[in-house]
This record gives C-alpha cells, structure tokens and sequence, in this order.
C-alpha cells in the first residue's frame, strides 16, 4: 500500500507540490478575493487523473478567477476525515471547508453542527445543515448517454483509432469499482442507455472490489472482450487503467468516467470513445464562487445532464470522426432524457 | 552505528561492536536511540532540503545561486511535526488517541513474538473484532439506560465482545499451526484478507448503514463512546490507563508466571517444552489466541473511542503494530515508549500535511528514517543476541529477541 501511494505521487507530486505552496499566498492574480478554502479530498487523492483531481482542477480555476487561497488535505483513510474536517472548521483563517467524496457524509453531520459558523461544501452526499452546501450528480442520466453510444456502437460496422467493433454480435460491458449504491447508478444508466440502443443487447456487469486495482480490472474487461463485447465502461477510479489496456489488447473500445479520459490518460486515447464527464470541478468551482460573492446558500444542488453537470464526452480521437446519426441519435435522447420523456432509472431494480 | 575503519580488522571490530550492543545497559539503549532519532532528523533535513530544489513553487523559502528556488525548509516540517503532536491540549490528545490503539496492535503483536509466533494478522483480528463490538453496542444501546450507568454496563460489554471475536478469529492460525503444521505467518497474512472481505461484505450487503454510498455502520450513541479527556479530541484516558495495566500484566504474565513461561518456551521450542511435560500445541494455541484478543480489543476501542462506528477502510493500526513491537524488542513494556513515537509521527505528519505544502509521501519518508534509524540497533542488538554474542545473553531466550 504504500508503494503504490509513492507511485502516484510520482504524478501528484508536481501538482501537490504547486499548490501547496501556494498556501499563504493572497492576491496573486486575476481577482483580489481574501477567501481561504481547505478542501479535504477522498482517500482515493490526487494524481488519480479523475475524481479528485477534478476537483482540484475547480479549486485551481477559482484560484485564478478570484485570486482566493487554499489548503490541501488528502486523507489516507476515511477515519482520517473527521480529523482534517475539524481542523479546518476551528481554523479562523479558512472561509469554506470542501470535503470531497461520499465517505465524509457522516463525519460533516457532526460537525457541520459544532462549527455552526464554518461553510461547508460537499460533493456526492447530502447533509441537511444549514451551513453544507451539498452537490450530487445524476450520474444514471451520463451513464445513459454512453451507454446509448455503447449499444449503437455495438449494433454497427465502426473502425477508428485501435479499435473497431465486433459485428456478429451486439453486446457491451460495464466494469465497475465498488459494489456501492453510487456505482449502481452508473451501471443502471448505462445498461438502460444500451438496451434504448438495442433491445436484446445483452450487458454484462462485474466490480473489481476495489478502486485501485487495474490488473483485476484489466482481467475482467479481457473477459468481456473475449466474447464478444464492443465497448467496456467503466466506473471504477484507478482500476479503470486495466479495462484501457484490455481495450488496447482486444483492439476493442473502452468508456472512460469522471474527466475527459482520452486527454487525462491519453496513452489511451485510441480507444476512449467516450466518458462520462462528472464536473466535480464545478461543483467545487460554484461552492466557491458562492463563498466570494457572498451568496453563499445551504441545500441541495443536484446536477443532471440539463445543468451540465454529467453528460458524454467525446473521446479527443474520435471528435469528428463519429457517423452523423450516432451524434444526432445521442443528442436526441439527451433531450428526451431532459424533457422527461425518458425516465433514467438509478437503480438495478428499476431497469 | 558500526565502524568504518577498512581492511581486515573491521570484522571483528564490527562483532566486538555487536558484543557491545547486546551488553548494553538500558540507560545505554536509551541513548543510543536518542542518538538514532539525531541522526535521522539529520538525513531526513538533507533530505526535504534537496527536494525542496526539485519540486516547484511560487513562494520558495531560499534561493541558492546556481541551484534555484528550494520550496522546502526542513526545519520548519520538523517543528510543525512536533507542534502538531505536542502542541496544544488537542494536539497532546490525538497523540495519546494514537498511542493507545498503537499499545494494544503493538502488545498484541509481541505477545505472539514472545512465544516465537510471528502473527502478521493483528489487522484482521482488529477488523473484526471493531465491527463485532460496533453491532453489539448498537443493539444493546436500545437496552440500557441512556446515563454512566448505561456506560458501565454497554463499554465493558463492548470491549470484552471485541476480544472474543478477535481472539477467535486469533485462534484459527494457532489451532492451523499447532495441528496442521501450517506455518502462522501465511495463515495469519491470508486471513486478514477474509477478515476484511467478510467485515466489508456483512457491511455492505447485510448490517450497514443503508442510507448512505458509504459502506459503514451506523453510529454507535452516546452510551458506547468513551467519555473525551480532552476538549477537541476523542482522547479518552480510560482507555489510556487501559492499555497501559494490560502492558505491565503481560509483562508480569512472562517474567512472574509459569504459565507464561510454559507459553514462551513452547513457541519457540516445542519438543523441548514437550519433554519439559508441557502441552506446547495448547499453549501455542493460547498465544495466538490471546494475541488476537488483544487485537479485538484494538478495534473494540477503535470504534469507541475514535471513529464510533465500523467503516471500511480501518487504518492500518495492525501492521504498525508489528513495527512498534519489534522496536520494543517485543518487550512489553517498551511497547510504551515505542507506540507514543508511533503516534506522534502520525499526529504530526498529519499537521504538516494540513499545513504546509509538503507532500504527504515525502512526510511519510521522514517517519521511515525515523522508524528505520531506531530500529536498526535494536534490530541488529537481536541478531546479536540470537547468535549468542554479548555476556549476558542465552540463545534459549529467544523469546526477547
């Protein structure tokens, strides 16, 4: 365990380094804000090319848009969450506390009512606070977009970059981290945006058990691809590198989820279709913005596909290249899904 | 530590040297590890220094003509490091909050050790035993008395709950060993990943909180958390003193008892503690036993006193615990010193990461040669001694060593 953290820090390191330096720093550039903000990231941290280093990418952003200041704090186990959550909420220099991630919902309910003069923001759980800010994602209604792309993908003839699909049969398959109500959402969008593709694709599904774990991950979509799977999505943080690779190998193609994949992990992006963006750097982005203008409101945020907070990006390699009817197809349902004439189901039982 | 004359003396000066440090007297092993510490603030300084050229940033601390902006400054990591262990009351608390789950992983660790058994699955034993008292106190809350009374009754429930699965679960390598022949440290090391697989599995699927993406239970009530010492921190003293009797009676339990004796001798050499008209598999058996009971009760007080409830993702308090046992010499009581430095380099590493710009990697490098700088004459005061050098020394006791 800790060689692998050493290993991604060979990547975090450089950006970590940056901003931590930064601490202390005020009125750099662009804006003139005096706000500070610690941001308590989850366990999975930075340097993961997705989750967390998308909200990192939204702390950055306000940085230069506001000139406000930050602390990083990355926890190596959710135990340590309600140590760094504390320690920020006491600090009187720190205007807003961002914590990151499903597994601090417990800890903030707590605090959130001891430090009752500190802001909080929260990603991907719901605290009912006056004083939390909760942003979620409809990640079922992304899910689906892709995995509508997926299925039309798999019912047709299409060769691009290092990967073309298997015509014989039609079939798709989603990988996901852990088996956790959140990752359902995923799968459950997805399966449902492929079966709107095709209605006797079949879908099958498995979970790494872990977020970090791309050789178990490379196992599993090697499987898929071996009997036939066109396109393999996964939900799964790091261990999605493995499901990129088996792409790689099957000459097949692969969903990535979070942030644009084909750019963050771009040795792949010969087989990156698509992903499923999250804009967890918005989230973090607004919070903020709030806090400067001094707007700064409790409650839920609950951002779909209308609000951009999820939707499908096309892969950097496959922009353009797509048949005209897959985009005009994929943009149709988008509206459906907004307009509500297609009901997304966030769940397994509802499919 | 050893000397650095070449050419052909140098070997027997370097087991002279090794005669020396097995003879040490423990005011000598005292200084030897201050020193020890000394020199690894010294490399660890070196150290940030140096990277501190690599790395980037706005606000460098020095610039050195030739060599560019150094981020860095060491002393400033190490001083926040020990302000942010011993700084404040709370900071005082969350190291000792440390210190007492360290002591229980740490002297359940060398209980195993003391009798020869080298039991990698304190983590395990600690996994389950933390969620077994979390479901018990949860139910048994709804029972009793919302007040101390209620206390008194849910704690001790909780912890003895604790124990019992841990020692359980403990039990299976010593009974894989003593039976089957299976040596303890594979056993012990698959078993943490059943006990981990089955605690997230019974989580998740079973007996979590469902309410929330996080594979958690819910949270344990007021009447099974342990009264705070200290304002700002879960820190509570009870457990504190708990852990610090257990060290001295298992200290006791070796040095007085024959039960002790018969359990030491039949780790480490059991056809002899055979001969000797003792039952060495039962005894072996005990050991692993009472070592996993120890690990039990760290994850009893773990969800008690630190995060009151069970979540996937327990730290890794049960492989430290094997560092701090083996830099007490597996001695009982110099578990003590050793756990409170484990904790205040996790404390303090901690506040440097929340406070400076460091990297968390390169803080955990300085805990390391902390770590590995007194550990090595330790270490190497053990080979010393298992090999029979030194005075006072006989390779039978190998249970210190």
């Amino acid at each position: 365990m800790q060689r692998r953290t050493f290993l991604t820090s060979v990547g975090a390191g450089a950006t970590a380094g940056l901003a931590g330096c930064l601490v202390g720093e005020g009125d750099d550039d662009g804006g003139e804000s005096d706000i500070t903000v610690g941001i308590i990231y989850s366990t999975g941290g930075l340097g993961d090319e997705s989750f967390n280093d998308m909200a990192f990418a939204g702390i950055e952003q306000a940085e230069e848009d506001f000139g406000i200041s930050y602390q990083n704090a990355e926890p190596d186990e959710p135990a340590d969450m309600n140590d760094m959550q504390r320690q920020f909420a006491s600090d009187e220099d720190i205007d807003l506390v961002c914590c990151i991630g499903f597994d601090h919902e417990t800890d903030l309910a707590e605090n959130a009512e001891e430090y009752d003069d500190q802001r909080f923001a929260l990603v991907d759980a719901v605290v009912e606070a006056d004083n939390v800010a909760n942003y979620t994602f409809r990640e079922h209604e992304g899910s689906f977009q892709v995995g509508h792309l997926a299925g039309l993908l798999s019912t047709m003839d299409y060769a691009h970059g290092a990967g073309e699909t298997n015509t014989d049969e039609s079939r798709v398959g989603f990988v996901g981290g852990q088996e956790i109500a959140l990752i359902e959402r995923f799968e459950a969008g997805y399966i449902a945006g492929a079966q709107h593709a095709d209605d006797g694709i079949e879908t099958p599904s498995a979970y790494a058990g872990s977020w970090n774990d791309p050789a178990t991950g490379q196992e599993i979509a090697t499987g898929m691809y071996d009997e036939g799977a066109d396109v393999v999505f996964h939900a799964a943080g790091g261990t999605g590198g493995g499901v990129f690779q088996a792409a790689q190998s099957a000459g097949r193609f692969a969903i990535g989820v979070d942030d644009d994949q084909s750019i963050s992990a771009e040795e792949f992006s010969d087989v990156i279709v698509a992903s499923m963006v999250k804009r967890v750097d918005t989230a973090v982005y607004e919070s903020i913005e709030a806090v400067v203008n001094d707007e700064f409101e409790s409650g839920m945020n609950d951002l779909g596909l209308e609000d951009e907070g999820v939707g499908a990006t096309i892969g950097q390699d496959f922009d353009g290249d797509l048949p005209d009817d897959v985009i005009d197809a994929l943009a149709d349902s988008r509206e459906a899904i907004i307009d509500g004439d297609i009901d997304v189901p966030d769940n397994l039982d509802d499919l | 530590m050893s000397d650095d004359d070449s050419g052909e003396g140098l070997r027997a000066q370097g087991l002279a040297a090794l005669d020396r440090l097995v003879d040490a007297t423990a005011a000598e092993r005292i200084a030897i590890s201050l020193a020890s510490l000394g020199f690894a603030i010294i490399v660890g300084t070196v150290l940030v220094f140096v990277s501190g050229f690599v790395a980037e940033c706005r606000d460098p601390f020095i610039y050195l003509p030739g060599l560019g902006f150094g981020c860095y400054n060491p002393l400033e990591v190490y001083w926040t490091m020990f302000i942010g262990s011993f700084g404040s009351m709370t900071d005082i608390g969350q190291t000792l909050l440390q210190t007492t789950l360290l002591l229980f992983t740490g002297l359940s660790v060398a209980v195993a050790f003391r009798a020869g058994l080298f039991n990698i699955g304190t983590q395990g034993q600690m996994v389950l035993g933390a969620l077994a008292t979390a479901l018990v106190v949860l139910e048994l809350a709804a029972y009793v008395p919302d007040n101390a009374a209620g206390m008194l009754i849910v704690i001790p429930v909780g912890v003895v709950v604790g124990g019992i699965v841990g020692g359980f679960w403990g039990m299976i390598p010593g009974l894989m060993k003593a039976y089957a022949n299976a040596h303890e440290v594979i056993t012990t090391i698959m078993l943490n990943f059943v006990a981990i697989g089955i605690a997230f599995w019974l989580v998740q699927v079973h007996v979590g909180d469902l309410t929330t993406d996080s594979v958690q239970t819910e949270s344990v009530p007021a009447v099974a958390r342990l009264p705070a010492t200290i304002s700002g921190s879960r820190f509570s003293v009870i457990a504190l003193i708990g852990a610090l009797l257990v060290a001295v009676g298992i200290y006791l339990l070796y040095k007085r008892t024959v039960i002790g004796y018969d359990l030491r001798t039949s780790g480490i050499q059991e056809s002899a503690a055979e001969y000797g008209g003792v039952n060495a598999k039962r005894n072996i058996v005990t050991s692993m036993t009472l070592s996993g009971v120890l690990g039990g009760i760290a994850g009893a007080i773990y969800v008690m006193m630190v995060q009151y409830r069970w979540q996937a993702g327990i730290p890794p308090l049960g492989f430290d615990g094997i560092a701090v046992s083996i830099l007490a010499g597996n001695n009982p009581i110099g578990v003590i010193p050793a756990a409170l430095l484990f904790g205040s380099l996790k404390t303090g590493s901690v506040a440097v990461d929340l406070s400076l710009g460091v990297p968390g990697e390169l803080v955990e490098v300085l805990r390391g040669l902390i770590i590995l700088f007194i550990a090595m004459p330790e270490f190497f005061r053990m080979i010393g001694k298992r090999f029979g050098y030194g005075n006072g020394s006989v390779v039978t006791d190998g249970g210190e060593a």
